[in-house]
């Protein structure tokens, strides 16, 4: 909108001039601003929602021999809920099929993708090998978004790089994918399940997400 | 053993000219401007098809019980021999990626493991501070700027990309194996074949888990591996912004990413 006022207003510049030197200052201004590495206190409170995750994950790991896959779910639930933005993850994963979507179809996708992500943590996370995770930065990115960068060290094993993309809603931190060792669970899921929607329709991928939490908890159960 | 060096090296050196054509024409991305290009789905999935189930009913039916019966201490001196064997490829592309240092560290972690390790049965060059690296051609060509081309599924082999491809070419000529005799050379690749497969089950399984369409799952995670790869862990973060810029351009049914 700025450019657009100032073009008028210099209405004698080569208009492709000045939106060269407009696009410029924005490219500078974007690039400074979404590579800046930052130790700011504000991210405290972002920092606090993943080590609170890491802090459940690790009980529940070191626990995983008394724990049955319903409990590992049960106790990770609360903490995944408070942590995770699901709605506007599921609004993000879905994409463009989104808004075909009735406001009970989004409501029930939610809750089906909440049960997936808690069965999903339930299932990988059922041992102990002295892990550790560690905190190690906060890099800014656009529109407010974070990356709080951290790793997970298994006894003898590489490091594993978990990345969480972060932002804010209603004053409140979430977050809203994973990435492991460059693996983006977002949008991995997002071609995926437009993938599965486009060749084989939105009833066959609830009915596929429902079938895999099933498959994790029968098959962690035994 | 020359005549039988040239019977294998001249299909390859074509396979290589071929592929290098293909990559060339191909060559018109940058390094961090990636695209999923999947011009060749509907062939690269009749070889994923072909590939999972040859997996499913020969290689992770022996791989299984490998894993499940091998003491820990011979798996991890097969994993380190064979990952020793194929070091002098990564010694190559950290040098021709114009990483000085980290070539000269990998040399000598290479005629480390190669006499003190025992042929390279133990990786005693990690904790000496000579760490693995991860470097192939594929990553080479793309410091080099050469776009990734399309994705494929190579038969037999798995996912690629069409620059990563003369990696089979590089990865093959350089490990001392291929020049042996193939009487020994067939039970050898045949054990580095099982117990590469076996140290990939938990990773297959977690595919298998989380998939409920493999082949766009394990196009979208390799890709994103290669990347991660190619950025030596340090992918650009700009490219997580990305995905909501449809949710911000005010072109969704929703300006921000909030709901409703």
């Amino acid at each position: 909108m700025v450019a657009f006022v100032n073009a008028r207003k210099f209405s004698c510049w080569p208009v492709p001039l000045l939106q060269f030197f407009t696009a410029s200052i924005l490219l500078v201004l974007s690039h400074s601003a979404f590579t800046e590495e930052t130790t700011d206190d504000s991210y405290d409170a972002a920092i606090e929602v993943v080590e609170q995750l890491h802090t459940v994950l690790l009980k529940v790991m070191q626990a995983a021999d008394s724990m049955k896959f319903s409990e590992r779910y049960s106790t990770l639930e609360p903490v995944i809920l408070e942590s995770f933005d699901t709605p506007v993850i599921a609004k993000v994963i879905l994409s463009r099929y989104w808004k075909d979507l009735t406001p009970q179809q989004r409501e029930d996708f939610i809750h089906l993708f909440n049960q997936l992500t808690v069965a999903t943590y339930a299932s990988r996370f059922d041992s102990f090998n002295d892990d550790v995770f560690t905190t190690i930065t906060v890099k800014q990115l656009k529109k407010g978004r974070i990356l709080v960068r951290t790793e997970i060290q298994s006894n003898g094993d590489d490091p594993v790089k978990l990345d969480y993309l972060m932002h804010k809603n209603n004053g409140q931190w979430f977050i809203i994918s994973v990435i492991a060792d460059g693996v983006n669970d977002l949008s991995l899921k997002r071609v995926e399940y437009s993938t599965v929607i486009k060749n084989n329709g939105y009833e066959y991928l609830v009915t596929n997400i429902a079938k895999k939490i099933t498959e994790m908890e029968s098959q962690k159960e035994k | 053993m020359n005549k039988l060096i040239q019977i294998r090296v001249i299909p390859i050196i074509i396979a290589l000219l071929l592929v290098s054509l293909a990559s060339g024409c191909a060559s018109t991305q940058t390094k961090g401007v990636e695209t999923n290009n999947d011009t060749l789905e509907p062939v690269n999935r009749v070889s994923f098809n072909l590939n999972e189930t040859l997996d499913e009913y020969i290689l992770k039916p022996i791989a299984e019980p490998y894993a499940k019966y091998t003491p820990e201490i011979y798996r991890s001196g097969i994993t380190n021999f064979f990952n020793n064997l194929t070091y002098l490829n990564v010694v190559l592309h950290s040098f021709l990626q114009g990483k000085f240092g980290q070539g000269l560290s990998d040399v000598t972690r290479f005629i480390v493991n190669s006499t003190l390790g025992i042929g390279g049965l133990n990786d005693i060059a990690t904790p000496m501070g000579l760490p693995k690296h991860n470097e192939d051609f594929g990553q080479t060509l793309a410091t080099w700027g050469v776009g990734q081309g399309s994705y494929l599924v190579i038969p037999l082999n798995g996912p690629n990309t069409v620059r990563n491809s003369p990696d089979l070419v590089t990865s093959t000529l350089l490990n001392p194996f291929f020049y042996i005799s193939s009487a020994i050379l067939f039970p050898v690749a045949a054990l580095n074949l099982i117990n590469t497969r076996a140290n990939l089950l938990e990773a297959t399984n977690l595919r298998d888990e989380a998939a409920i369409e493999p082949y766009t799952f394990t196009r979208e995670a390799y890709l994103q591996q290669r990347l991660n790869l190619i950025y030596d862990g340090n992918p650009p973060i700009e490219g997580y912004d990305d995905i909501f810029d449809d949710f911000e351009d005010g072109s969704s049914d929703g300006a921000t990413l909030n709901i409703e």
